[in-house]
């Protein structure tokens, strides 16, 4: 049965020497000829030339900068410049430049030179005249960027449909392409397929047997949208979607080597659970942006909100500030504006009006900040608990232009000011610094963190005080008040008492607290850093950060909520509108509906950016109920193959979490407790929490979860959906897979005692799949069943249907369509 | 850390993966749907991914790939310095070679730790802690550590010449990726050559790694994904990979039929999906962990294996018998196709070979687990014929300082330092490059680490700029330069 056929007609992939010969003496021959014959072929400017030009050359001589007052980047361009004379390559100093062997005179002066096929396809351009087509144009100006220009709310187009109701504007948009391309939708899912859809996308678990069922009952017209409000009400939505955000904002628990702490901060937890709360509050999304690049000026008394900062903590890097503040600048650039500002790093963007400058005075606005770890209400050691929240630590810090990305090598003479680039705010950055009040920078101000050192205080001079009354009594009757048990003892008494006053003396002035005593610990700056504590904390901050995320949830913000939706688009539909999720600019790709994608940034943005309004909207429209179902759909896969147009849903597979967390749930084992420090690895392989929970970092991840392609820490804006056989073992053979499917059979038997096989079968596929089997599913299960009944014929009577009907739920469990969500 | 491969060029080859709502798998999955016709290219720039054929005749089909972590001191294995007995405990600005430290000559170090306690220069020539022979025809020179290795001698080829730029233990993975760990984390070599060879057994993993795996070097596929990193294993035949066996004992039958099952359901959905190629993909991966799970533990039993073979490889002393025992795995697993064996000699924490103190126990330590075994290797590969058609590669972070860290240590040294090759296209008694008097600076044929790379990519009939991903962009020193003068 379980025979490969794959290899047959077929050559092995990869022969040894001789064997290879024959076919690379076929290639050497084709390479000839095709030489001997290109000869007369006409080259084409579009197909040939301008692609050359336009990687190599225009990001100096275009649109972008006009180095040495040239641009190539047309035909007229070119000829008014003189650097091509038709039909004399030799006489065109463009070709001269490419082809010269003096690196001094060569160009472009990066990189490698031209390939010799491409300078000589220059070469014989200009021999046949340098022809270009009649519209041939230069560059538009790079600021005309569609993903740069404001966001205008589009008119809705007038587009009916024949096979679906227009339920909402996203429809039309949709239908409005389906129309224009001949593409024909397919049907509606079938309701259960849907409900299994919604309930995973909306909170990550599959609806249970009595969920499908309530549905299927529910007569009224609106029972989806009852299912999706509920939904989005669940606790459980935040958590699905805080983890998306967190793939994109690069959450991770710290990690070292040994007990040294190298990255991210310990307790970070605390920023995750902001995450999921906030979500299920729905707070705007421009709001979360702004408390996670700036809680700590916009509200720096609020310690709910300083665990936002969370997200600035997490780039940490003890061992260079450099690489620390470059994955800041690359993440808030590609996460919320889907600009490679780190291209900038070296040189100047290639592609987007973005000059190396920029660069370093983008990290000019993060370069004061630094983090601490405030203490939490009733926990005196941050080694235990803690909330890491960042704030401005070195007010003057310079930045430096580092000449070509060297840090080793800083431009001093360059004064780098905190901005943006001007193409994208044309007013500059709009900074003003922001006076803390005094709790926030001594917070042991705050009467609960005072309290925190006090009570652990009382109950050692308590203690204290004990043991020696308690020492005194035992020598009192001997005549000797004074041995060396009860000095002793007093001596520590003593200490406990000058720790006090010290604590005492603190908490009435708390401007000269000690660093132990200052209700918060600042984090080592670097490596080099002995006395982290050594300063004290300033009493205003910079505002640069406040500036920043005021300027980037602007509504006049071009990228913000673009980028936003997009995120949210790609992971209800398993694509993005804009194929290339971190890069709006030039090199990215266009949207395949820009009209869609602006009416949901306008939409997003007129609705206080409520995700959950974006989620409703989304889930409620026809589109997203389609059927991913392709069958019979030849005109649609000729048309468009990749299904750009969403003429159907597409398959997505479960993210590891999803995996997991749904084996637990139909297991009925889920620990829906939510939030709180992360479950160490020594615990998960009996935990449990939802996924979201486990501990996971760098360095660290559950091997289970890994094999499902588990967030990567460093960089994640799209999880991986691999294959592999691995992951057909981790589901058959864990220990994790095989407890659940036994519980998840213990279920099936209580809900259904005296089941007989066919009823079994039926009530496991619904639980499990979440549809009834085909006629055919059904007598293959059963075929299967007194085949394991055979096979199991010494096992007691007792245990045999047990054994045979579980290897039925681990064969549903391992079924395409449990992982897959149609 | 961040990625500063500065791609900047979209991201055409992920979209496609995730356009199939698919990756591919640690068994060449990828070679086998192209082969069935399955991969359609979504890719807007036409790009493919590889086919899994090489791009021309190979001269070796797998690699070995042995890895000593923690920095080997060339000076006490392939590179004698009698240098360094004549200017012991001199301070080398008293010595004729004061000019090694032209502050010009250290600009390759890129340093990661500031001020790190180790990662530094040290001045004081601390003579060689053992004796060299010339050995085999070849008359090359090894040291008294390594006697077994010695007999292998005119099978080797050893470049003096290497060089690196991590002065601290990142140039682990430096050593695998060729990119220092400050500018991100790149596909190992290991993931290149499973990404771009096809497979020779549907029934392994194509790319296997033995040995612990810490910190410095977790994962190979990085941004070709993880269906591209190795699979670990173990050499016990009873547990040789996670998830290897079911957790509560089965009987084979049954749990054939529950497999059997999943794939019968699986055929009757593709009706119902004809064109979904993650079905597709699924069927077949479930297929291939069925034969994984039982050919594994078949390669790893030795019970066929003659006394004489498991002495070869020092499988009867304690010292050699863990390394030996991989060694062995490896033969039999190249024996029956599987592409790219990587081994961890010593890895966690800093690595076991790191002598910052007491190099000498330490090293004639470490030599003593590892010479036997992969001397018998090189034999037992050779007898059988494999040799001709397998690269083994003796390979480490860096070398050690010249001068004396504390009073009997050596530092971390990126300036030179040697590693050395064997078997499918490599010259045998071979020694290629040079080191300076003092062992201090490569100065002959020096080659940076990617270099070593582009040489085994070549035997493998691989041409690294064609594997190059859309959006991930190379650079030249990622590619490196094939060492000509080391192939046969």
């Amino acid at each position: 049965m379980l025979s490969l056929s794959a290899r047959n007609g077929h050559d092995p992939p990869a022969e040894m020497v001789p064997a290879m010969r024959p076919a690379c003496l076929v290639v050497l021959l084709l390479f000839v000829t095709e030489t001997q014959a290109a000869e007369p072929v006409a080259v084409d400017y579009r197909r040939d030339i301008r692609p050359v030009l336009a990687e190599r050359c225009y990001a100096c001589h275009g649109a972008l900068a006009q180095k040495a007052k040239l641009r190539v980047d047309s035909g007229a361009n070119m000829l008014k410049a003189g650097v091509i004379v038709p039909g004399k390559p030799d006489d065109s100093p463009l070709l001269l430049r490419v082809s010269s062997d003096d690196e001094a005179v060569r160009m472009p002066p990066e990189g490698h030179p031209l390939k010799p096929e491409q300078i000589e396809m220059l070469r014989r351009w200009i021999e046949q005249g340098a022809k270009v087509p009649e519209d041939d144009a230069e560059e538009p100006d790079p600021r005309d960027h569609w993903a740069f220009r404001s966001v205008v709310r589009p008119e809705l187009p007038n587009v009916q449909s024949d096979h679906l109701p227009m339920r909402n504007p996203i429809d039309r948009f949709i239908a409005y392409e389906w129309q224009r391309r001949g593409l024909v939708p397919v049907k509606p899912a079938d309701p259960r397929i849907l409900l299994r859809r919604v309930y995973l996308d909306l909170i990550g678990l599959p609806p249970t047997p009595e969920q499908i069922e309530a549905f299927l009952n529910d007569p009224r017209p609106d029972a989806y949208e009852r299912v999706v409000a509920a939904l989005l009400s669940s606790p459980h939505y935040g958590e699905r979607w805080g983890r998306h955000f967190l793939d994109i904002w690069r959450y991770s628990e710290w990690w070292g080597l040994g007990d040294e702490l190298r990255n991210s901060q310990r307790h970070i937890w605390h920023w995750r659970d902001w995450v999921v709360e906030s979500l299920n509050n729905d707070v705007g999304y421009d709001e979360m942006i702004r408390q996670m690049l700036a809680a700590d000026e916009l509200y720096p008394t609020d310690p709910q909100k300083l665990r936002a900062t969370g997200y600035l903590a997490r780039p940490y890097f003890l061992f260079n500030r450099t690489t620390w503040l470059d994955e800041v600048i690359e993440h808030t650039g590609k996460g919320f504006l889907g600009l490679t500002l780190n291209c900038g790093k070296c040189h100047d963007h290639k592609y987007d009006p973005f000059t190396q400058n920029d660069y370093y005075s983008y990290r000019a606005i993060f370069e004061p900040y630094q983090i601490r770890t405030d203490l939490v209400p009733g926990e005196p050691d941050v080694m235990k608990n803690g909330i890491p929240r960042v704030f401005d630590a070195n007010l003057d810090a310079k930045t430096f232009f580092h000449i070509r990305g060297d840090e080793r090598n800083p431009d001093k003479d360059r004064d780098i000011k905190p901005g943006l680039p001007r193409f994208l705010a044309p007013n500059g950055l709009a900074i003003t610094p922001v006076a803390l009040p005094p709790e926030a920078y001594q917070p042991l101000r705050r009467p609960e963190i005072a309290e925190t050192y006090r009570k652990p205080l009382a109950a050692r001079l308590q203690e204290a005080r004990n043991r020696l009354l308690s020492l005194e009594l035992a020598v009192a009757p001997a005549g000797f008040p004074f041995t060396l048990g009860v000095v002793l003892a007093y001596q520590g008494m003593l200490k406990v008492e000058a720790e006090q006053a010290r604590l005492e003396a603190a908490i009435a002035d708390p401007s000269k607290a000690p660093g132990e005593y200052r209700g918060t610990v600042k984090t080592k700056e670097s490596n080099l850093d002995s006395d982290p504590q050594a300063k004290p904390l300033p009493e205003t901050s910079t505002g640069r950060r406040s500036a920043l995320a005021k300027w980037m949830t602007d509504p006049s913000n071009p990228l913000t909520a673009r980028v936003a939706v997009n995120h949210v688009w790609l992971r209800h539909f398993g694509k993005p509108l804009v194929p290339t999720i971190f890069e709006f600019g030039r090199r990215g790709q266009p949207p395949t509906h820009p009209e869609l994608l602006d009416w949901l940034a306008a939409e997003f943005m007129a609705h206080g950016w409520s995700l959950k309004h974006l989620h409703r909207l989304i889930v409620t429209s026809s589109v997203y109920r389609l059927s991913s179902w392709q069958a019979g759909t030849e005109n649609n896969l000729r048309i468009d193959p990749e299904n750009r147009y969403l003429w159907r849903m597409n398959s997505t597979r479960m993210e590891a979490e999803v995996v997991r967390d749904s084996l637990l749930h139909l297991a009925g084992e889920l620990d829906p407790t939510q939030g709180g420090p992360p479950v160490p690895m020594a615990q998960q392989e009996t935990s449990r929490r939802r996924s979201l929970y486990l501990f996971h970092s760098h360095n660290d991840h559950n091997k289970f979860l890994e094999t499902f392609d588990a967030p990567n820490v460093l960089e994640c804006y799209r999880r991986t959906e691999s294959i592999v056989p691995q992951q057909a073992l981790a589901l058959w053979n864990s220990k994790f897979a095989m407890t659940m499917a036994e519980k998840i059979l213990d279920r099936l038997h209580q809900r259904q005692a005296d089941a007989d096989d066919a009823a079994f079968v039926k009530a496991a596929f619904e639980m499990i799949l979440g549809v009834p089997p085909s006629g055919e599913e059904l007598s293959v299960c059963l075929e299967t069943l007194e085949e394991l009944r055979k096979v199991l014929a010494d096992v007691p009577d007792a245990e045999r249907t047990r054994r045979a009907r579980f290897q039925i739920v681990q064969a549903l469990l391992n079924h395409n369509d449990f992982i897959t969500v149609r | 850390m961040a990625s500063t491969d500065c791609s900047c060029r979209g991201m055409h080859r992920r979209a496609f993966l995730a356009d199939l709502g698919m990756g591919f798998t640690g068994l060449a999955l990828a070679a086998m749907l192209h082969r069935d016709g399955w991969v359609r290219a979504a890719d807007p720039t036409g790009w493919r991914p590889p086919d899994g054929k090489p791009h021309f005749p190979p001269k070796a089909k797998s690699v070995i790939w042995l890895f000593m972590n923690g920095g080997v001191s060339h000076l006490e294995t392939f590179d004698p310095k009698p240098a360094l007995l004549q200017y012991a405990g001199k301070s080398i600005n008293e010595t004729p070679f004061k000019d090694v430290q032209n502050p010009d000559k250290l600009k390759l170090a890129r340093v990661v730790v500031l001020n790190d306690a180790n990662g530094q220069q040290r001045n004081k020539l601390f003579p060689m802690q053992v004796g060299f022979q010339k050995s085999g025809q070849s008359g090359i020179e090894i040291s008294d550590w390594l006697p077994h290795l010695r007999e292998c001698v005119d099978d080797i080829a050893v470049i003096r010449s290497m060089y690196t730029t991590d002065d601290n233990h990142g140039a682990q993975t430096q050593f695998h990726t060729g990119r220092h760990m400050l500018d991100g984390e790149f596909p190992t070599l290991g993931a290149w050559v499973h990404y771009g060879l096809g497979s020779l057994n549907d029934n392994l993993p194509q790319f296997i790694s033995m040995g612990k795996r810490e910190y410095w070097n977790l994962k190979d596929g990085h941004y070709l994904g993880p269906a591209h990193d190795a699979v670990p294993i173990r050499v016990d035949p009873n547990n040789p990979l996670d998830y290897g066996k079911p957790e509560r004992p089965l009987k084979a039958d049954e749990q054939r039929l529950g497999f059997q099952l999943t794939d019968r359901l699986n055929r009757l959905r593709g009706v119902e999906y004809p064109d979904d190629p993650a079905l597709s993909a699924r069927i077949q991966s479930y297929e291939l962990a069925f034969r994984m799970q039982k050919s594994l533990p078949e390669v790893l039993d030795f019970s066929q294996e003659t006394e004489e073979t498991k002495q070869l490889y020092g499988l009867d002393r304690p010292e050699t018998r863990e390394f030996g025992m991989q060694l062995l795995a490896s033969r039999r697993l190249v024996e029956r196709g599987v592409r790219f064996i990587q081994i961890q000699h010593g890895a966690g924490g800093a690595g076991i070979w790191d002598a910052h103190g007491g190099l000498k126990a330490n090293h004639e330590k470490n030599c003593l687990a590892v010479d036997k075994p992969i001397a018998g290797l090189l034999k037992d590969l050779k007898r059988t014929g494999l040799l001709k058609e397998t690269i083994v590669v003796f390979a480490t972070e860096f070398g050690r300082t010249p001068g004396s860290q504390g009073r009997d240590g050596r530092d971390h040294h990126i300036y030179g330092f040697s590693v050395w090759m064997a078997g499918g296209g490599i010259k045998g008694g071979v020694v290629h490059g040079a080191t300076d008097e003092i062992g201090f600076h490569a100065v002959e044929h020096r080659h940076y680490v990617t270099d070593v790379h582009a040489t085994i990519l070549h035997l493998l009939g691989l041409d690294s700029r064609k594997l190059e991903v859309p959006g991930r962009k190379r650079l030249d020193i990622d590619h490196g330069n094939v060492i000509r003068e080391i192939l046969a």
